[in-house]
């Protein structure tokens, strides 16, 4: 493959929340103390009022996010998503979620983070949340995504800026490869086949879709069409193109910066095991905790949870002998 | 807009009573925290809150957001009252496919907010009213807290939050009721300061100890400490609250929980109980003999009624009673509107005026603009003609209607067609324009001629007892049907016009407890008169009820 062309996800999403910010004046941002990181300063240069900085104190910044959105405002909170879902749980389920008005499912809070997963690097285990998926997917009313590159998290910004509801979005804090075409559709509960093959599937979501590729690359030297789709929408997840990977391949290896409890590789077990069970091997991590590493040791850290595409490739491999 | 005191009193009652009957259906909830806030969720129900029932989503409405969510039957007993649903529908909360959860939830209309778990409703509000902001909306927001969810860190990260972004536009209210789930505030995690020991009206007697209006004064709010159960001081601070600019506001109101029955009140055991349904008639009688003491300032100094409103205002009385006489419809001349608007800044206290004079219907604005909160005139002086012409003035102007009946008058027919909207009836029980008078005892029999009258026109006011009211006789004046006491050199004759009012409560109460042991014991017997005195845990209370079941002869 090609290298990548590297791309940073915290700028484009500044740069989308300003467009939509433009777009429709009832869009609000807020943030905990993390504004220049998350680059959602921007808006607040653009738009004063209707940006808030609440300082330090993720719970108040997650329910001030629903009294906004329950008087009509389209809010945009945004922090480190150890400090989200990691944080302040409870406000998420029972101020954004919970509450219903006539007609609708939960608050139009779009809970955007930054620093998801192993990759964080240098801060360490602290900040590395490996739970978020879990804690966000198992709220009813909320819907889950992680994008794999910048143009996904344009078209996601965008698409939740017009679709009510409460929505979950994690970014990656490093820059990303591009991995998508500008003309790429973005559909929630639509996962995309980002490489077709037919001898096994790697199902993947965020910077693992990279890797996925790069496996498929090295299957394909040894004679294995291998399929990539990327599963950015975690919830609802397309439990049509699971079904036809299933058929299709016959296994289904998931690959994510998560832990591998509750995460996407389970909501894809789940899905795949109700309607076309296959073998299924979820790499991720193994249900523990993250370390410090520097950026450029950050793939060290990966491979000590097996994240990595040599691993991707090995278990898609091994899975093929399984196959029923 | 908004309706007089006496009004508002009545759907506090009202929703009170709800309250007590849908917590005894649904076998649980939260009764305590509903009485101690019944007093504020009344007066912004029926006196600030801007709403309208039938469109509850309506843009231009008020916010109301209870985050302390446990006292959600106090919210919907007053959506209720206010017309948002049938009261009978009180009776389906907590269960199964009622819109009336356990807590506030937005499946019912005209909630605002999902309350339950707590902490939470202050930064809400805060959104709320931001919101309100970017669009130039002048919508108000008002959110109850509790003291005991005062624990949680984000009621204080939000007090930072609105005083950064100046939001004037919400007024929060502390519910300082001083009991959370497990014991009181100040056991669990104190606000104020440490309570040594069981008695909590320790707190209450030393100002010294209250830190809580500190707190937030340092955090940057306008900070108002009222008693939270006095409608005229909630109504006073409201205005003023929203009258502030540039900073929010929040009342502090000092409170009872499980205020107006006495087995609930100051009572921990109370945060989260249902009342049985046996006991149920019998709070309910006693929820409709709350009772006001009325010191009438003309039994004290005439060259200097400031001092007497001022000694009122220390010795808590509920109501400030004035006598204006003529010198013609009476042989005394007293003082006349001109005194009442001189004396009103003195004190939010209301003004129950009671006008000696003749042809009253010529004089009632005056009285009205002076600031009376109800003004009573004399059946005397008074035909269908005039009085109809004085009620509307006043129910037009938001103040009380009374209408007063000497000791020889009985009530006219052509009244008959008013009592069912009259606020106030003042039985005299002694000849008005003659001070040092003796109570008529006649005035026992009349007052169960009267009490049979206006049962039968649904008089729905406060019958009260004027003249030679002491503290031998009150009792039975009580026991008469008499809610409101008029006292004269009985209170404002003594020399420590607050013991003299607390010695006329005192007295009343044991009528009262007479009362209900009475109730207690033609209902359910001697178990039922046990199980009422057992519920009465809280002080000296048991042992003082138990001491008049004995005198009674139920022991």
């Amino acid at each position: 493959m090609n290298d990548p062309i590297m791309t940073d996800m915290r700028s484009e999403y500044s740069k989308s929340l300003i467009q939509v910010g433009h777009e429709n004046s009832n869009v609000v941002v807020l943030g905990a103390d993390t504004t220049d990181s998350l680059k959602t300063s921007g808006f607040g240069k653009q738009f004063p009022d209707r940006f808030f900085n609440v300082g330090i104190a993720e719970a108040n910044l997650v329910t001030m996010s629903a009294g906004l959105a329950v008087s009509g405002k389209i809010s945009f909170a945004s922090t480190y998503a150890i400090f989200l879902p990691g944080r302040a749980v409870d406000q998420i389920r029972n101020n954004i979620a919970y509450p219903s008005p006539p007609g609708k499912k939960g608050l139009n809070v779009k809970l955007v983070t930054s620093h998801g997963g192993l990759s964080v690097g240098p801060d360490g285990g602290s900040h590395q949340q490996i739970e978020d998926i879990a804690i966000m997917r198992v709220i009813p009313n909320f819907r889950v995504f992680i994008p794999a590159d910048t143009i996904a998290v344009s078209k996601l910004t965008n698409l939740m800026a017009s679709e009510y509801g409460p929505f979950y979005m994690r970014m990656a804090r490093s820059k990303t490869p591009l991995v998508h075409s500008e003309s790429q559709e973005f559909k929630i509960g639509k996962g995309i086949t980002v490489r077709d093959g037919s001898d096994c599937t790697i199902a993947a979501c965020g910077i693992t879709v990279r890797m996925a590729l790069e496996a498929a690359e090295m299957l394909e030297q040894d004679g294995i069409s291998c399929r990539v789709l990327d599963m950015f929408s975690i919830k609802p997840i397309d439990g049509e193109i699971l079904e036809k990977a299933a058929r299709e391949t016959g296994c289904i290896v998931t690959t994510e910066e998560h832990n591998i409890f509750g995460g996407m590789g389970s909501a894809v077990a789940e899905s795949v095991s109700e309607s076309y069970p296959v073998p299924i091997k979820r790499i991720g991590a193994q249900d523990m905790f993250g370390e410090s590493a520097r950026d450029a040791e950050i793939p060290l850290l990966l491979e000590k949870h097996g994240i990595t595409s040599f691993n991707m490739a090995k278990q898609a491999k091994e899975l093929r002998s399984k196959k029923i | 807009m908004g309706l007089n005191y006496y009004q508002i009193k009545k759907n506090i009652l009202r929703a009170r009573k709800l309250v007590i009957k849908a917590t005894n259906t649904a076998g649980s909830g939260h009764p305590g925290g509903s009485f101690s806030m019944a007093e504020i969720l009344g007066c912004l129900f029926n006196k600030h809150l801007k709403f309208d029932p039938q469109n509850p989503q309506w843009e231009d409405r008020d916010r109301l957001v209870l985050s302390k969510g446990h006292a959600a039957p106090g919210l919907f007993s007053n959506m209720a009252v206010a017309g948002y649903f049938p009261e009978s529908e009180i009776e389906t909360l907590r269960k199964f496919g009622s819109k009336l959860q356990g807590h506030p939830d937005l499946k019912c209309p005209g909630v605002e907010f999902c309350g339950g778990s707590l902490g939470t409703g202050l930064s809400y509000s805060v959104g709320i009213a931001l919101a309100a902001k970017i669009d130039s909306k002048d919508h108000h927001v008002y959110t109850i807290i509790g003291d005991g969810e005062s624990d949680e860190g984000q009621v204080w990260e939000a007090a930072m939050t609105a005083s950064k972004y100046k939001v004037d536009n919400l007024t929060a209210f502390l519910d300082r009721n001083f009991i959370q789930q497990d014991s009181y505030t100040e056991k669990i995690m104190p606000l104020d300061e440490k309570l040594e020991s069981d008695d909590i009206t320790e707190m209450w007697k030393d100002a010294s100890r209250w830190k809580t209006g500190d707190k937030w004064r340092s955090f940057g709010w306008n900070v108002l400490e009222i008693d939270g159960h006095r409608v005229e001081q909630i109504d006073a601070a409201i205005t003023k609250a929203n009258a502030t600019k540039g900073v929010p506001t929040i009342i502090i109101s000092r409170t009872i929980k499980g205020k107006s029955l006495e087995h609930m009140e100051d009572n921990p055991q109370w945060h989260g109980k249902a009342p049985d349904s046996d006991v149920v008639p019998i709070i309910n009688s006693e929820l409709d003999s709350q009772f006001l003491i009325a010191p009438s300032i003309i039994a004290g100094d005439m060259s200097n009624l400031e001092s007497e409103v001022k000694r009122c205002v220390t010795g808590r009385s509920d109501l400030i009673h004035l006598d204006v006489m003529d010198g013609q419809f009476v042989p005394t001349k007293t003082f006349d509107h001109n005194k009442i608007k001189e004396l009103r800044p003195l004190t939010v206290i209301p003004f129950d005026t009671h006008l000696m004079i003749n042809d009253p219907v010529k004089h009632v604005k005056d009285y009205i603009d002076a600031g009376s909160d109800i003004v009573t005139v004399h059946a005397e002086v008074t035909d269908e003609s005039s009085f109809g012409e004085i009620h509307d003035t006043l129910k037009q102007n938001q103040v009380g209607v009374g209408f007063a009946i000497n000791p020889d008058t009985e009530l006219p027919e052509w009244s008959h067609k008013f009592l069912s909207t009259l606020d106030q009836i003042i039985v005299m029980s002694v000849v008005p324009g003659k001070s040092g008078q003796k109570y008529i005892e006649e005035t026992h029999s009349k007052m169960a001629r009267l009490n049979s009258i206006l049962n039968q026109h649904n008089f729905s006011g406060c019958i009260e007892a004027d003249g030679g009211v002491n503290i031998d006789n009150i009792g039975s004046v009580f026991a008469d049907g008499a809610r409101a006491f008029v006292g004269g050199g009985a209170i404002i004759g003594q020399q420590d016009v607050r013991a003299a009012i607390k010695d006329f409560r005192n007295a009343v109460l044991k009528s009262r407890r007479r009362m209900l042991l009475d109730k207690a014991n033609q209902l359910g017997g001697s178990d039922l008169v046990n199980k009422w005195i057992g519920l009465h845990v809280i002080g000296a209370k048991q042992e003082e009820i138990k001491k008049i079941a004995k005198e009674a002869g139920y022991l």
